[in-house]
């Protein structure tokens, strides 16, 4: 997780859109914004980010942040402020009826999309070679790098996989959206709060971090809008004071 | 060590220079056909980065929610002069500025449980906790996303004598006056025993507790502190407006406040006023520029970035370390 992550979701979703009104394809929409921001991803690590790994971790939250600002900005300058209608792909228009609640299709179909993506980001992160090393090397770089390994090359991987997970969620986000350059900005935080409540570097934490604050906006909103994104935060004030290490987290992995 | 450790050898040099700088200011700004109101807004934004830079640039938290605080003490001191609750400005500014570190204080003793990225995100969410109060719950006092019109100026009255700091100028010196003031503060904050432990704790955490140093309570000082300087600033804009602005409490408002003190060169103090004016001078500029007027933020933003790979101290940090190659040695 890194502050650029709200710029990479911007990119995504403005790639997957071209793409997809291009070509008429949503598939093709999902191609574009996970190759152009894994893409992305490459080139950010090898040119800038490597150079901040031996730094202050206050350095590379900076350099992220600045980075989040140049790709929102780009995409402004490319594609302007103004809204871009990303339309429902035409198989999932409509509603489902589940017992006695109308659900539109769409949503639906994107809560398919992402299972199918934590569980690739999953397999990858526990069950490859890859994740091995990177799990590895956070813990203690110096002796996997004594043992051979290219450590460099699979932080650069991890790095550009994070980067296309941000852009797909950008473009599968975007039919529900208004798409404009700052939708990044607002998702990242909301993000942020739901790693606080779910618990830092677990991988349970962030799917129960986020139903739970999904639904704590959703019944505040019934009861008090006014007070409805208040309360995510007083939620995320409370999780920090009674369990500071989140819902699911493991106590150091902050 | 930027500026050297307690007891450094500057003397009041800083000091005179800085007061000789905010005398000449309006003028060199008048020389490029500048007017003197932007001089106050960038004097504004440098008093907000004096907090930022006592956090950021010598204890080392970075924090990406200090519009809450700006907010914060913006709206207090706006309220309280509109409904004339206070007597005049001056009041109004001290409260604001309490009520600030009151907030500081609260969201310090939470967000400071956690350090590094952490930490800054904590401060960014906590952020968005104020900004959304500001929009819904509290819209009564705040104006929601209409602001606050019709603040005041500063006009002091005793008995027969009035003091008018209601022209652009007037409001310039009123500004200068209490930037100076907190400019001060903090150059005696960071050159005391208690800013030497602030070094201490960015340099080294665990040795700095290791000798015994309370460190989570003196980062919650510090913190406070910082909150205070935002709030005061946030209190000026609404009275050198005559409006409080929602924008005050932006996400937008906490990260260019991170960048100006960046570019202008964290653990400096006076970096944030150049980062201030650099970003605010530019901004004017490019915007002039019909090609490249809708891109002057990313403009901006590749600056911030190449800065901070190349010259991590910003550029003060660069004009100190040249006129330190300069110098012969001894």
């Amino acid at each position: 997780m890194n502050f650029a992550h709200g710029g990479l979701f911007t990119v995504g979703a403005y790639a997957g859109w071209l793409a997809y009104t291009q070509y008429d394809s949503f598939a093709l929409g999902i191609v574009a914004a996970i190759v152009v921001t894994f893409v992305l991803g490459v080139v950010i690590e090898r040119i800038l980010i490597r150079q901040y790994y031996a730094r202050p971790k206050e350095d590379q939250i900076l350099v992220t942040f600045g980075l989040g600002i140049v790709l929102v900005e780009t995409v402004r300058a490319i594609f302007t402020a103004q809204n871009k209608l990303v339309p429902t792909p035409p198989w999932a228009e409509g509603s489902v009826q589940i017992a006695d609640l109308v659900y539109p299709q769409y949503r639906l179909d994107v809560v398919g999309i992402v299972i199918v993506t934590l569980a690739v980001v999953w397999l990858i992160v526990f069950k490859t070679r890859l994740g091995l090393i990177v799990r590895a090397g956070i813990d203690d770089s110096l002796i996997v790098e004594m043992l051979g390994i290219d450590i460099g090359r699979a932080f650069m991987l991890v790095f550009a996989l994070g980067a296309a997970v941000a852009g797909l969620a950008g473009f599968v986000d975007s039919p529900i959206l208004a798409l404009t350059p700052d939708v990044g900005t607002a998702v990242l935080v909301q993000s942020f709060v739901v790693i606080v409540i779910g618990g830092v570097g677990s991988f349970g934490g962030a799917i129960v971090g986020g139903i739970v604050a999904g639904e704590i906006i959703s019944l505040t909103s019934v009861f008090a809008p006014d007070w409805a994104q208040v309360a995510l935060y007083l939620a995320m004030a409370l999780v920090l004071i009674v369990r500071p290490q989140g819902l699911l987290g493991v106590v150091g992995r902050a | 060590m930027i500026l050297g450790p307690v007891g450094d050898r500057t003397g009041w040099k800083v000091e005179g220079a800085t007061a000789l700088f905010l005398v000449l200011f309006p003028a060199l700004l008048a020389l490029f056909g500048v007017g003197t109101d932007l001089g106050t807004r960038i004097l504004i934004l440098g008093l907000f980065g004096i907090g930022v830079d006592l956090i950021f640039g010598y204890t080392g938290l970075l924090s990406f929610g200090q519009a809450a605080f700006y907010g914060t003490g913006g709206f207090i001191t706006a309220n309280l002069l509109i409904h004339h609750n206070v007597p005049n400005a001056l009041g109004a500014l001290a409260i604001g500025t309490l009520g600030a570190a009151l907030a500081g204080a609260l969201v310090g003793s939470l967000a400071l449980r956690q350090v590094g990225i952490y930490f800054a995100m904590l401060t960014l969410a906590f952020g968005q906790l104020f900004y959304f109060l500001e929009n819904s719950p509290l819209r009564a006092y705040t104006g929601s996303e209409n602001g606050l019109p019709g603040v005041p100026k500063a006009i002091f009255t005793a008995g027969p004598w009035t003091l008018d700091f209601s022209s652009s100028l007037g409001m310039y010196v009123f500004v200068a006056m209490i930037y100076f003031g907190g400019f001060f503060i903090a150059r005696r904050i960071v050159r005391s025993p208690f800013g030497a432990v602030l070094r201490a704790i960015r340099e080294n955490p665990e040795r700095a507790l290791a000798v015994g140093h309370r460190v989570p309570r003196y980062k919650l000082v510090a913190f406070t502190i910082a909150a205070a300087y935002g709030g005061l600033a946030g209190g000026l804009l609404g009275i050198f407006q005559g409006y409080m602005p929602p924008e005050a409490f932006t996400i937008d408002q906490s990260g260019e406040i991170i960048v100006m003190t960046v570019i202008g060169g964290p653990g400096t103090l006076i970096g944030p006023l150049v980062g201030a004016g650099v970003w605010t001078l530019l901004r004017q500029g490019l915007q002039n520029i019909d090609v490249i007027a809708g891109i002057w933020k990313l403009i901006l933003g590749i600056v911030f970035v190449l800065l901070i790979t190349g010259f991590r101290r910003g550029l003060v940090g660069a004009a100190i370390a040249l006129a330190g190659r300069l110098r012969p040695a001894r």
